[in-house]
């Protein structure tokens, strides 16, 4: 099918993976590989922004499933943001909503990072 | 000694190298003799000892000369026969009669008047060695230089030859004394040797011009026997490439060659043939520098003297030819050959290598080709497996339940998309059935979905609650399926005495019950099943319950139909979907799912279809009778069937 990219920035020690265009079988190892990396690099707190991606199939949201339980036993955790209404119906739909933490913008989800580590600090 | 040279492959070169070496021995011994034998007979006075010494001395003097016209004889049989049919023998054969008819006749005719006869056979014998001679093959497949080294090799052999048989014939003191037809067989073979040496020189003589063109013919022939070769390598890339290189430094008299070839984004010698990896890098570097990639269209010539770092090359190149390899009119590589001497490339060498690189290109191209036919081979046969796997999943016909009209199209998409759904016929009231879409595709979907359709089978025997079945069916694919990979499911029983259905729902497209001209979607809460752990998934499962209605339609469905795209990649829509819904609803089970499923086909026909369509549309009529209930079941099945 058509492209898919990824870019990652980091906001301190949130790192943001941003998608753009179609997440699905074939496409899926990019988004793998950056997850692999990043934990490589103990860097566990993941913000994926959605805002570019057109499409995601049954195999995109595996990648997610694949390293969540990793992640969030080392205290860090997978926050989803910026998805359009299509991709959210099929996050809907499975029931994800009730699995990661859904949010409408980036700096919503840096922020809820930063205030649970303020406050794991005091 | 012939059962010697049989054995081995004879080399015309060595055998008239030996027989040179031979005939000047003879020539020495001959000449010395005389004087040999005066000179002891000088010293040795004893008379009676003089007898011995000269008998003994002739005696070993006969066997060497014996010795040598065998040898003469069967090395010039050998060079005869060399690359001749064995029709010949006969030519050969009658001059071996002759030679001993003239031999034989001297001893026993005394006579002058019946001379003629032996005069005879001397002239008959003589002309079957002229005839004998004539036939020279052999020399057309020697090289230039060993041509040249046989023109002087002949002449002096023929003088040999000549002067051997003059000597020999002459000196009738001794050898005719001892006997005249071994003089005469002797004579005759030292002729027959002068004569073939001489018209040997003449060939020769007459081949050196056209040698060099020649050994390039015999070059272009062997190197369409490497062209063949190549055919039968195509399996093996590595292999082929190998083969490609060797093959271009032997048309080509380079003393090493290369193929450049791009390797994501970097270009990289590959099959190196008599040069190392690091040489052949830097000369590619002098090479992208002159030519580039993409405009080379035919075979040129550069000279390494212009490349600055030559001097870093462990080899001191001068002369170098570069040649696209092309494939679908793009170039795929560059085939690099070198030479060390001064000796420059010329428009032979350029043909030679052009022809060469055509021709590997094609083979490269066909090596492509057939990788990508096998792949694209071994993939088709997973998925007709998958295919076939998904069928035999898929349940044959509908159940016939009363008051209950069903419908249900499966359409496979090319990669199996993991779609699936199931009747269970848990009592005469009471019928489960499920719909689920596992994720990913191809032969790993197929084997989930068996397992999927195993663990609903025994499940529904024994769990009567949707939402209890789910909650186990969760636990179960939670431990065997891979993280990645999760199933969703809506999972119902139709009580038809009751009027009455329960639906669970695990992740699944919602279900849609058609009521009074309202499409409403029900969708109870619920994770797809093999995500989360077993506490989690149960406390967010619900039950949804519908107490029936006559009329009232529920459509099951999986993405496949509401993901549908057009050219323009829009989705199908689960808006258009439910309008289409609503618009058929007064229609029976089958003709609504046609209308979708046509609907559908029509909206994506310029895409390719990404996705398994499945559809399930029961329709509860409560009051029908019996029997009319059955007939439309029979539609529904064959309707059903024209779709799978």
């Amino acid at each position: 099918m058509a492209e898919f990219s990824t870019s990652i920035v980091n906001k301190g020690d949130v790192s943001v993976i941003n998608l753009s265009g179609y997440l699905d079988a074939h496409t899926a190892p990019t988004l793998e590989n950056n997850f692999t990396d990043l934990i490589d690099q103990n860097k566990f707190k993941i913000v994926v922004n959605f805002n570019e991606l057109a499409y995601i199939s049954s195999a995109g949201l595996g990648v997610f499933m694949a390293y969540i339980e990793n992640i969030r036993n080392n205290n860090g955790d997978i926050k989803l943001t910026n998805m359009n209404e299509k991709v959210f119906n099929i996050f809907d739909l499975l029931g994800f909503p009730l699995l990661y933490e859904i949010f409408k913008t980036e700096e919503e989800a840096v922020i809820k990072y930063n205030e649970s580590s303020g406050v794991g600090s005091k | 000694m012939v059962g010697f040279f049989e054995q081995r492959k004879i080399s015309p070169l060595s055998l008239i190298m030996n027989i040179g070496i031979l005939s000047a021995f003879i020539f020495f011994l001959i000449f010395f003799y005389s004087s040999i034998i005066s000179l002891l007979f000088e010293n040795v006075n004893d008379l009676s000892n003089q007898g011995m010494f000269s008998t003994i001395f002739t005696f070993v003097y006969f066997l060497l000369i014996i010795g040598f016209a065998t040898y003469v004889l069967v090395a010039l049989k050998q060079l005869f026969f060399l690359g001749q049919s064995s029709s010949k023998h006969i030519y050969f054969n009658t001059m071996i009669v002759f030679f001993l008819l003239a031999s034989l006749s001297v001893r026993f005719i005394n006579t002058d008047e019946l001379s003629f006869i032996s005069t005879t056979f001397f002239i008959v014998a003589t002309l079957l060695m002229l005839i004998n001679s004539l036939r020279i093959s052999w020399i057309a497949f020697l090289t230039k230089k060993e041509k040249i080294t046989l023109l002087f090799l002949s002449v002096v052999i023929t003088v040999l030859f000549i002067v051997n048989a003059n000597n020999t014939g002459n000196d009738n003191s001794i050898f005719l004394s001892f006997s005249k037809s071994f003089n005469v067989f002797v004579s005759l073979i030292l002729i027959y040797g002068a004569i073939y040496f001489s018209v040997l020189f003449f060939t020769t003589l007459f081949h050196i011009p056209t040698a060099e063109a020649f050994d390039r013919k015999a070059q272009e022939v062997s190197s369409l026997q490497y062209f063949s070769k190549l055919i039968t390598q195509v399996l093996d890339f590595d292999e082929l490439t190998e083969t490609v290189t060797d093959i271009t430094t032997k048309v080509s008299n380079a003393d090493a060659s290369w193929i450049i070839w791009k390797e994501n984004d970097d270009f990289v010698p590959i099959a190196n043939k008599n040069i190392g990896f690091v040489d052949s890098d830097l000369i590619n570097k002098f090479i992208l520098q002159k030519v580039s990639w993409d405009g080379l269209s035919e075979t040129t010539f550069l000279k390494l003297t212009e490349f600055d770092e030559l001097a870093k090359v462990s080899k001191l190149y001068k002369a170098l030819a570069v040649s696209p390899l092309k494939a679908h009119g793009k170039v795929k590589g560059l085939l690099v050959a070198v030479r060390k001497n001064e000796e420059r490339f010329n428009q032979e060498d350029k043909n030679a290598i052009a022809t060469f690189s055509d021709y590997a290109s094609v083979a490269i191209e066909n090596s492509g080709l057939l990788e990508e036919s096998i792949e694209k081979e071994r993939l088709e046969k997973e998925l007709d497996v998958a295919r076939e796997i998904q069928k035999k999943i898929l349940p044959e016909k509908n159940p016939v339940y009363d008051g209950l009209e069903i419908s249900s199209v499966f359409i496979p998409a090319f990669e199996v998309g993991g779609d699936f759904y199931d009747f269970f016929e848990i009592s005469k009231s009471k019928l489960g059935f499920v719909i689920a879409d596992v994720s990913g595709k191809g032969i790993s979907a197929a084997f989930i979905m068996a397992e999927v359709k195993g663990i609903f089978e025994s499940l529904s025997k024994i769990i009567e609650s949707p939402k209890e079945i789910l909650i186990k069916a969760n636990d179960i694919l939670l431990h065997t399926l891979d993280k990645k990979t999760f199933v969703s499911a809506v999972y119902g029983v139709i009580d038809v005495e009751r009027g009455q259905m329960k639906i669970s729902r695990a992740g699944h497209c919602p279900v849609l019950l058609l009521r009074n001209d309202i499409a409403q979607s029900v969708k109870p809460s619920g994770i797809g099943l093999g995500i989360s752990e077993v506490d989690h998934f149960k406390v967010h499962l619900e039950e949804a319950t519908i107490d029936l209605e006559e009329n009232d339609t529920i459509v099951l469905y999986t993405d496949g139909i509401t993901e549908a795209k057009n050219e323009n990649l829009e989705d199908f829509g689960e808006k258009y979907f439910t309008e289409i819904l609503l618009e058929n609803r007064n229609n029976i089970v089958d003709e609504i799912s046609m209308k979708v499923i046509q609907e559908v086909t029509m909206f994506s026909h310029n895409h390719s279809q990404y996705d398994d369509i499945t559809l399930v549309i029961f329709k509860w009529k409560p009051r029908q009778s019996e029997e009319e209930g059955r007939d439309r079941q029979k539609i529904s099945a064959e309707g059903g069937s024209a779709y799978g």
